[in-house]
């Protein structure tokens, strides 16, 4: 946002937390069915390396993420979850009964895979929305 | 029992923290006081055996914590004393 934030301490400090951060984020996503987290949890750590990025940096951020497109995003990321129920109910099934999707793996792989594609459009959706919320909150009204 | 006691002293300094953050004049106190509030509710979670839930409001403290700051510097007053 404006230029009292940049301090060498904040601007060090933040170039090395957000790729772990990040990083952490989609290691949650990956390893939710095994541990804690999930695809909500692993949306707002995604976010939260975002905004951190654009409240040390303001408008030079290397992931500059503008409200508008993150309102896309998060429609993307809506539209992928609704995409997965679609398809499995035009394969014959119920909504989001990941078991009839035509592909040579077992059913338990198959819903592995199902939830693993749904929890990715939950992570943008949930990613999108914070990075929309706080464009709010942070916009300059011209 | 040493369980019941650690989630009786938790839930007190909820209680404070939240108390004194609702009735505190200077609202980036406030804002620190939730911070802890939101910790200590990690903690109580912690110890009740949910670790899913602990890690959500984590992150969640995280990121209400960064809205409200950011909301505060729109506002342009951090202190209304």
């Amino acid at each position: 946002m404006n230029k009292e934030y940049d301090s060498i301490i904040l601007s060090t400090a933040y170039r090395y937390f957000i790729p772990f951060i990040m990083i952490y984020g989609v290691y949650v996503l990956m390893n939710g069915e095994y541990s804690p987290g999930g695809g909500f949890q692993a949306g707002a750590l995604l976010g939260i390396a975002i905004v951190l990025d654009k409240l040390v940096w303001g408008e030079k951020a290397i992931l500059n993420i503008s409200g508008a497109t993150a309102l896309i995003l998060a429609g993307i990321g809506t539209f992928i979850y609704a995409l997965i129920g679609v398809l499995t109910m035009v394969f014959k099934g119920n909504y989001l009964a990941y078991g009839v999707f035509p592909l040579a793996m077992t059913e338990v792989e198959r819903h592995a895979l199902g939830i693993l594609g749904i929890e990715i459009g939950v992570t943008i959706c949930v990613m999108a929305t914070i990075i929309v919320i706080f464009d709010s909150l942070t916009r300059r009204e011209e | 029992m040493g369980m019941l006691l650690l989630i009786f002293v938790l839930l007190v300094s909820m209680a404070v923290t939240g108390l004194i953050a609702l009735f505190l004049k200077d609202l980036m106190a406030s804002i620190i006081l939730f911070s802890a509030f939101s910790f200590l509710a990690v903690f109580i979670y912690l110890s009740l055996g949910a670790p899913d839930v602990a890690f959500t409001e984590a992150v969640i403290g995280v990121v209400a914590t960064t809205f409200f700051i950011s909301a505060l510097r729109r506002m342009r007053r951090g202190c209304s004393r």
